[in-house]
C-alpha cells in the first residue's frame, strides 16, 4: 500500500494514547477484566483487523463499498471540504476510500485480479490502523449530508462508522470514546451517575419546580407502574444541566401526563452509535426496553439529544434484536401534542428574539423529525427564522459522530466549523435552537470561537417561557 | 499543546481550554483561566466559593462533581451557577477549578 501522506491538517498523524486503557487494565475494571471492551495490545492486530472486516461485511456495506463512481459530489456536500478546499483527504470519498481499498484487496475479487488498477491496499502494521483511526474519528463527525446527496446511495457514514466499531474491536480508538465506552458499560450511563445521584437530582427539580408553580402536587414519579410516558434522558441533564428536566417535569404537570423516570434504564444516549460496537449500543437501548416493558408504560419518551434519539428510536431496535412494542418518540413530539390538543397553552409573545433553528444530523437526516420542531417553534416564538441550508441539507454543528469527547481532534473541528459559524451569523437570530445536547456544545464552541452574538437554547426551553399557567393570565 | 497568553503570563492547557497538567492549578491560574476562558475580569466570593469546592471535590475523589453538589456544597439556586460561569459547570466553574475536561457529552 501506498504510504497516505499525512493531511496538512495534521490529525492523520495524532498517536494512539492508551494511558487510560492501560490504567483500566491495571485496576481491573469489571468492563475490560470480563472482555466486553477491548484495549490496545500490540502485535498481531492487522490479521485481527482483517479477519474482523471479512466476516462483517453485510450487503449494505457491500453496496457503500462497491458502488462509489468517484463522481466527486460529496466533496461539495461535506464541512470539511467546503472548508479546507485545497485538501483532498478532506472528501468523504478520500475517508471512504481508506476502508474501501482494504475491502477491495482482501474481499473483493477485483482487487485480488487487478490489485494496481483499482487501487487496492492493506495496512501494514498497527500505525497504519492508528491513521485509520485518526481519519474515520477525527476526519468525519458521520453526519451523513454526504449520504444524503450520494447519487449512488454510498452511506460513507455507515462505512464510517463501520471501520470505527473494526477499531474499537482493536483498542485503538481515541482515548475518550475509550473512557465513555467504560462508563457506559460499568454503570449503565455514559457520564458514571450513581443512583442515589440520580434520585437526588430528580428531587431536587421537583422541588425547584413545586417552588416556582407554588404548587405541592409537582411529581418526579420514579418506577410507577402503567404510565402513558417513560421519560428517559441524557445524563449530562443529571450531572451538569438539569434545567431541561425541570422544564419536562412543569410541562408534564401542566398537560396533566402520566409519566414516570425509571430507576434503571433512564439513559437513552448510546456511544456505540458513535464506537460502532454494536454490542454496547445493544446493552444500552435493551435497557430502556426492558425498562419500558417491566414498568409497563405505553410510551417511551427520549429528551433532546440527537444521537439519544437516533439510538433509542431507530437503530437500537436492530443492535438489540428488540422487538418494538411501543412507540418511542422524542419529546418534541410529545410537546406538539399538548400544543396541539389544547394540553398546555402557549404565548409566542413571550419569546420575542430571532429564534432559528438547526437541525441535528441524527434528528433530521438520520431520524426523519424535521417539521415537527418547526411547528412547535412557530407556535411558541414570535419571530422563528430557517437559516439556509435547512431541514435534511443543514450543515453540522462539526460536534457530531462523539467528536466532542475526542479533545484531540478539537482545533480541526474548530477550523471547519466556519461553515456553520457563517451559516449562523447570516441569520441574525440572537438564539440558535437545537434538539441535541451534542449540537448545544458544538454550536457554543463555534459561538465562542467565532465571537456570534447568540445563544443556544433547546425547544424545551423556549415552551417553557411561553407556558401561560392557568389562571394566571397571559 | 496550546497555550493561553493572558495578562502577559502564559499557561498550558489542551485542545479544550482545560489545564494542562491539573496539578499544578494555583489560584493566580483560576484568575488568568477566568478571564481568558469565561470572560471573568475578577473573581468574586461566591466565584471562589464553587471553584474551591470543585477543587477540593476533585482532590478528593478525582472526579468533577455534579452542579447538584456544587449547589449544595454553595447553597446557591442553580441559576446563580450559570450566572457566575457564562460556559456552565462543566466547561466554566470545572475549567476554572482546573479540573481535566469531564468524560462524555460536554
Amino acid at each position: 500500500m501506498k504510504r497516505r501522506r499525512p493531511g496538512p491538517s495534521g490529525v492523520v498523524e495524532a498517536p494512539l494514547n492508551a494511558t487510560a486503557q492501560a490504567k483500566a487494565k491495571d485496576e481491573g475494571r469489571p468492563s475490560v477484566a470480563d472482555g466486553r471492551l477491548q484495549t490496545y495490545e500490540p502485535g498481531d492486530n492487522v490479521r485481527r483487523f482483517l479477519e474482523l472486516l471479512s466476516s462483517r461485511v453485510s450487503r449494505p456495506l457491500a453496496v457503500s463499498l462497491t458502488a462509489c463512481v468517484h463522481c466527486g459530489l460529496c466533496a461539495e456536500s461535506c464541512h470539511y471540504f467546503l472548508a479546507r478546499p485545497d485538501d483532498p483527504t478532506m472528501t468523504p470519498v478520500w475517508k471512504a476510500d481508506q476502508i474501501r481499498r482494504i475491502f477491495k484487496r482482501h474481499v473483493d475479487w477485483t482487487g485480488r485480479v487487478a490489485p494496481w488498477w483499482i487501487k487496492a491496499g492493506s495496512p501494514r502494521n498497527d500505525e497504519d490502523l492508528n491513521r485509520l483511526k485518526n481519519v474515520v474519528f477525527g476526519t468525519c463527525s458521520a453526519c451523513r449530508r454526504c449520504t444524503y446527496n450520494c447519487p449512488m446511495g454510498v452511506d460513507t457514514g455507515l462505512l464510517v462508522r463501520f471501520t470505527r466499531g473494526l477499531l474499537t474491536e482493536l483498542g485503538v480508538v481515541p482515548e475518550g470514546v475509550f473512557n465513555v465506552s467504560r462508563d457506559q458499560w460499568e454503570t449503565g450511563n455514559q457520564m458514571a451517575v450513581s443512583e442515589q445521584d440520580y434520585l437526588e437530582t430528580l428531587e431536587w427539580m421537583r422541588d425547584d419546580v413545586r417552588t416556582e408553580l407554588g404548587d405541592d402536587s409537582v411529581e418526579i414519579p420514579i418506577d410507577k407502574d402503567g404510565c402513558d410516558v417513560l421519560y428517559t434522558i441524557n445524563p449530562r441533564e443529571i450531572k451538569f444541566d438539569p434545567r431541561s428536566i425541570a422544564q419536562a417535569a412543569k410541562i408534564f404537570h401542566l398537560a396533566g401526563e402520566s409519566w414516570t423516570m425509571p430507576k434503571w434504564g433512564w439513559d437513552q444516549t448510546n456511544f456505540g452509535l458513535f464506537s460502532g460496537d454494536d454490542n454496547l449500543g445493544a446493552f444500552v437501548a435493551r435497557n430502556v426496553y426492558e425498562a419500558a416493558e417491566r414498568l409497563r408504560a405505553k410510551r417511551i419518551v427520549i429528551s433532546e439529544c440527537g444521537h439519544g434519539y437516533r439510538s433509542t428510536r431507530w437503530e437500537g431496535y436492530t443492535w438489540a434484536g428488540y422487538d418494538q412494542k411501543l412507540p418511542t418518540e422524542s419529546v418534541v413530539v410529545t410537546l406538539k401534542r399538548y400544543i396541539e390538543e389544547g394540553r398546555i397553552t402557549v404565548d409566542p409573545s413571550k419569546n420575542p428574539d430571532a429564534v432559528t433553528f438547526h437541525d441535528s444530523c441524527n434528528i433530521a437526516r438520520s431520524g426523519d423529525l424535521v417539521e415537527e420542531p418547526r411547528e412547535v417553534l412557530r407556535r411558541v416564538c414570535s419571530d422563528f427564522r430557517e437559516m439556509f441550508p435547512n431541514r435534511r441539507e443543514n450543515f453540522c454543528c462539526t460536534g457530531g459522530g462523539g467528536l466532542l469527547s475526542m479533545a484531540e481532534y478539537r482545533p480541526l473541528r474548530l477550523e471547519v466549523g466556519k461553515i456553520k459559524a457563517d451559516q449562523l451569523r447570516a441569520t441574525g437570530a440572537k438564539l440558535v435552537c437545537t434538539m441535541c445536547h451534542n449540537c448545544i456544545d458544538g454550536l457554543n464552541d463555534l459561538i465562542k470561537h467565532y465571537k456570534l452574538p447568540m445563544r443556544v437554547v433547546q425547544v424545551l426551553e423556549l415552551v417553557s417561557n411561553a407556558l401561560v399557567l392557568p389562571g394566571k393570565g397571559a | 499543546m496550546a497555550t493561553i497568553e493572558v495578562d502577559g503570563k502564559t499557561i498550558e492547557v489542551n485542545e479544550e481550554g482545560f489545564l494542562a497538567r491539573p496539578e499544578e492549578w494555583t489560584e493566580e491560574t483560576a484568575k488568568l483561566l477566568a478571564k481568558a476562558e469565561e470572560g471573568l475580569d475578577e473573581l468574586t466570593a461566591e466565584h471562589w466559593a464553587v471553584v474551591t469546592f470543585i477543587r477540593a471535590y476533585y482532590l478528593e475523589k478525582n472526579l468533577a462533581p455534579m452542579v447538584r453538589k456544587m449547589c449544595q456544597a454553595t447553597g446557591f439556586p442553580l441559576m446563580k451557577i450559570y450566572d457566575l460561569f457564562p460556559s456552565g459547570p462543566a466547561k466554566g466553574a470545572c475549567k476554572v477549578a482546573g479540573l481535566p475536561k469531564p468524560d462524555g457529552c460536554v
